[in-house]
């Protein structure tokens, strides 16, 4: 007979911190493996996986809006989800201010509804959860605010895709040239429109700050004595100042984007979003940085390559990265030792093409990670993905939910600032987070937001629980959601859900039985992994 | 932690699932201390992106700031783009006008509510948005202050009063706490009041919500305590009607906060949670996107106008209240004095801070006004900062409660004092 699942095993806790829970049908073989097999199979993840493959088909998503005279009709159609594989030029026309094209504002947000709606059901649906758990991480490290403007939402595919996703598990230098090349990052940090003479210095400030060496790495106190920075004189400077950031934006001028700007009098760049450098908007001049010296004139992309060579390569970054990667994987302040390790490992690895990959496997196998049980809070899509494995609902994401996230404290590819979502348990308790989660959990029971309706009877059959009574029933429900009860809270969650504690399973009632699901779901134990 | 044990919260809820709509059945009283009416409320602004306060209130007639600045990133003596004259600035000789956009600010700095300080901000050289922003949450002067400090300076100021006046001392208009709130537990954080904070699920889920949290000893569940109990301090003075539908706010004094944007909400919500007479002691607010590395004349005119007219509407709008709230706004740097070619400014330093209050000797730019030319530049590339913005802070609180700066700001030593407030009231 089936029993329910075991929450001390190592798996277990694995694929609750490094996934979104389990599912029924996977638990079985899932606790089978050991940690390590797991993580070899998970970091092998291929591309693209039939079952999500198959729901991103099926997925619609309605858009809806008024005509407007002489500009468009009206539109209410539940539309399939058609700008994922696009290339960023089909998506970009609509913005070409040669060939007008007037659309709804929500056609030009569509991309981004898009992009939420497949993490969603990814989210819950991916047998490949590590992957979507390092996708958030990299998009909040790699923070694009895919709600500041259009553009940036029409970029969001590409940068999800081709950015994130494609380097995830790979190589960090790699990566930091495609998010540096990136439509998205181009125009979030205002790259696209920097130019010599007195460049712009938004993305050359977040490069060091946010993308590598970290805040604490940086030594405002120096500001310009380049030669006081502890290392300077022997070409290893332990930290950047102001005037690495002057001369970082310099050496970024001329990495932009196709958007039909003139270059001249006689050419203008065509119009089509992609990434392209011009040599004649570039300052080519010799710079210092990092206590390196840049010859003037240098070969094209020469200047901003050499600079994310230095950074990818540096001890700070490589410090900076460890401790943030580890704080994601396991909690506030990591233990040093982990960190040292890993820091170490990154600079060793900086070369190999799986160097992330090594990172995590190194992070993940340590004693350490398994020490730091029930120590993070579960982010609102990590809340929102667990509960619906858990249930088995036949999942159809919407815009309601995605918002229902946001007042939950994750605005996924939203946050206000370039620093992303904080990666702080605090933050996900204020009042207004803690109601919004709270709030989460039951809309999912109750299919308030049209998301899918649950069959609690069939799911906690599924994982081997108790169907006798009513009683039986919750009892289990908050044993398969690994959280330890009072007894009393049985009858009173029943009591709450308008059932009766001695009655059989009440099978008329799936919606009072989602609901004693849904607050077993919303106790501490639950909220935390 | 809050002195509410679980037989009045369990009463509350019960009360809340039975009781008629009225609040006045709500049989909540027990739940706030009684609230110190003469309480004085702190509101504080976060101008969040480093906002730029030449851009705000430029020295519109310096030959300097002409030569450094495209005529587009500068206020203007005339033609459309004219700034509004502001009398009292620091020197006579330049002509310091307030972007035009601001016009609500420029009828409550002409009423002498307002008062702006200008070249203020942090005396740390940071040009990192979250470490500035940091610092001054934290309220402290040094980066090695931060690591010293753990908690955020209204909470400090908050404690330092030696009573919690209410079972709510704090409201944060923002979806988490910013760092001047931490270390505070009973603060609550909601993007809007003004659709009342119902227990969430009703009262029956809450009552088991508080079941499952009420005996947890770690922070989780102490936030999950706290997210049941202080919205009701709330809740419980939204008026409905009689099917418990919320009513429409109705400002008073004829205010009107058409014309306040995104702004409206949350200063409808501070003008309401005022008027609640919860006892609060500080309210904050996040108005953020002042980030303007490029485009920046159209973002600041869209961020500024809703800014300026929403304050102004909320200042009305309290008319009742006016001498016992003060409200502050602050950013973390002001930007570079040379613009860049994206036709926008990259982080700089000194700043600009306003001060509203009935009793700030408003009408009147506070500070000493160091030049533009290159030797009186910091750095030489940024307005040089001559008032820490921990003056104005310090004096406000003195003001409000009568609290030592010393307390608050244990490495600040108080300078000059500015004269903000009309002491004699």
């Amino acid at each position: 007979m089936k029993k329910l699942p075991d929450h001390s095993s190592d798996i277990m806790f694995a694929i609750h911190r490094l996934g979104y829970g389990p599912r029924a049908e996977e638990y079985d073989s899932l606790v089978k493996q050991s940690l390590a097999g797991w993580l070899e199979e998970q970091l092998a993840a291929p591309e693209s996986e039939q079952e999500v493959s198959k729901r991103l088909d099926a997925c619609t998503i309605r858009i809806k809006y008024e005509a407007a005279e002489g500009k468009w009709s009206a539109v209410d159609e539940m539309r399939p989800l058609t700008s994922l594989s696009k290339p960023i030029e089909d998506i970009w026309r609509v913005f070409d201010p040669q060939k007008p094209m007037p659309v709804h504002g929500y056609e030009l947000s569509r991309p981004r509804v898009e992009v939420l709606a497949a993490t969603l059901i990814r989210s819950v649906y991916s047998h490949y959860q590590l992957r979507e758990v390092i996708c958030q991480f990299w998009h909040d490290h790699f923070h694009v605010n895919a709600f500041a403007e259009d553009r940036l939402a029409a970029a969001l595919p590409v940068y999800d895709r081709d950015v994130i996703r494609k380097h995830c598990f790979g190589n960090f230098r790699a990566m930091l040239e495609a998010v540096a090349c990136s439509t998205s990052m181009q125009y979030y940090l205002s790259n696209q429109s920097s130019r010599a003479g007195a460049a712009n210095e938004n993305y050359a400030r977040e490069l060091f700050e946010l993308h590598s060496f970290g805040r604490e790495n940086y030594l405002n106190d120096i500001y310009n004595r380049w030669r006081d920075v502890p290392g300077a004189l022997v070409g290893k400077p332990v930290g950047y100042i102001d005037q690495d950031i002057y001369e970082t934006a310099r050496a970024f001028t001329g990495w932009t984007i196709e958007d039909g700007r003139g270059i001249d009098n006689y050419r203008k760049l065509p119009f089509t979003g992609r990434f392209t450098y011009v040599e004649s908007w570039h300052d080519g001049n010799q710079k210092r940085i990092l206590a390196t010296e840049f010859d003037p004139y240098m070969d094209a992309m020469a200047d901003g390559r050499k600079v994310l060579d230095l950074i990818a390569a540096h001890p700070a970054t490589a410090q900076h990265m460890a401790h943030k990667l580890c704080t994601r994987l396991l909690g506030a302040n990591p233990p040093a030792s982990l960190t040292a390790r890993v820091a170490e490992a990154w600079r060793s690895k900086s070369e190999a093409p799986d160097q992330i990959a090594q990172i995590l496997r190194l992070i993940i196998l340590s004693p350490e990670f398994l020490q730091s049980r029930g120590r993070k809070i579960k982010r609102p899509l990590a809340l929102m993905a667990n509960y619906l494995r858990v249930m088995g609902t036949n999942f159809t994401p919407n815009e309601t939910l995605v918002n229902q996230l946001t007042a939950a404290g994750q605005r996924l590819f939203g946050a206000p600032t370039p620093e992303g979502i904080p990666d702080d348990n605090n933050y996900f308790m204020g009042t207004n987070a803690m109601r919004n989660r709270w709030n989460l959990i039951l809309g999912l029971a109750q299919n308030t937001w049209g998301n899918g309706i649950s069959d609690p009877a069939a799911a906690l059959t599924a994982w081997g629980g108790k169907t006798s009574s009513n009683r039986e029933a919750a009892a289990d429900w908050f044993r398969l959601l690994g959280v330890s009860f009072d007894p009393k809270w049985i009858d009173m969650a029943i009591t709450t859900a308008g059932l009766m504690p001695s009655a059989p399973l009440s099978l008329d009632n799936q919606k009072g039985l989602a609901m004693v699901s849904a607050l077993a779901a919303l106790s501490p134990d639950f909220q935390n992994c | 932690m809050i002195n509410v044990n679980r037989r009045e919260v369990l009463k509350a809820l019960a009360a809340l699932g039975v009781s008629s709509c009225l609040p006045s059945a709500f049989g909540l009283r027990n739940l706030a201390f009684a609230a110190d009416d003469k309480q004085p409320i702190l509101v504080v602004m976060h101008i969040r992106g480093g906002w730029d306060g030449l851009n705000l209130i430029s020295p519109a007639n310096d030959l300097d700031f002409i030569a450094a600045r495209q005529t587009e990133l500068r206020v203007l003596t005339e033609g459309k783009d004219a700034g509004y004259p502001l009398a009292n600035a620091m020197t006579d000789t330049i002509d310091f006008r307030l972007h035009n956009a601001a016009g609500g600010w420029a009828e409550l700095y002409n009423n002498n509510n307002l008062a702006f300080i200008h070249a203020c901000g942090l005396a740390d050289g940071t040009r990192s948005h979250f470490v500035a922003t940091d610092m001054i949450e934290t309220g402290v002067g040094t980066q090695v202050d931060l690591m010293r400090q753990t908690n955020g300076w209204i909470t400090r100021s908050i404690k330092a009063q030696g009573r919690s006046v209410s079972a709510l001392d704090a409201v944060a208009l923002s979806n988490g706490f910013a760092g001047d709130l931490r270390g505070l537990h009973n603060a609550l954080a909601t993007l809007d009041v003004n659709n009342g904070l119902p227990p969430m699920g009703g009262a029956s889920v809450s009552s088991m919500l508080w079941q499952m949290y009420e005996n947890r000893n770690d922070e989780l569940g102490e936030a999950g305590r706290l997210a049941i109990q202080l919205p009701m301090n709330i809740d419980q003075r939204i008026l409905r009607d009689e099917h418990n539908r919320v009513l429409p706010y109705v400002p008073e004094n004829g205010a009107n906060y058409d014309k306040a944007g995104s702004s409206a909400i949350p200063f409808k919500s501070i003008a309401r949670l005022i008027k609640m007479d919860l006892g609060l002691q500080a309210i904050t607010m996040d108005y953020g996107m002042w980030d303007t590395h490029d485009n920046q004349p159209g973002r600041f005119r869209t961020l500024l106008e809703p800014l300026s007219n929403g304050m102004a509407a909320f200042w009305n709008d309290i008319n009742a209240y006016h001498d016992k709230v003060v409200v502050v706004l602050l950013s973390e740097f002001g930007r570079r004095l040379r613009n860049n070619k994206s036709n926008g400014t990259d982080h700089g330093r000194g700043g600009v801070m306003a001060v509203l209050g009935g009793q700030v000797k408003g009408g009147k730019i506070y500070g000493n006004w160091p030049g533009l030319g290159f030797a009186q530049l910091d750095e030489g590339v940024d307005l040089a900062v001559t008032t820490d913005y921990r003056q104005v802070l310090a004096e406000t609180l003195e003001h409000i409660g009568g609290r030592k700066a010393a307390d608050i700001f244990p490495s600040f030593k108080i300078g000059n004092r500015l004269g903000l407030f009309d002491e004699s009231a």
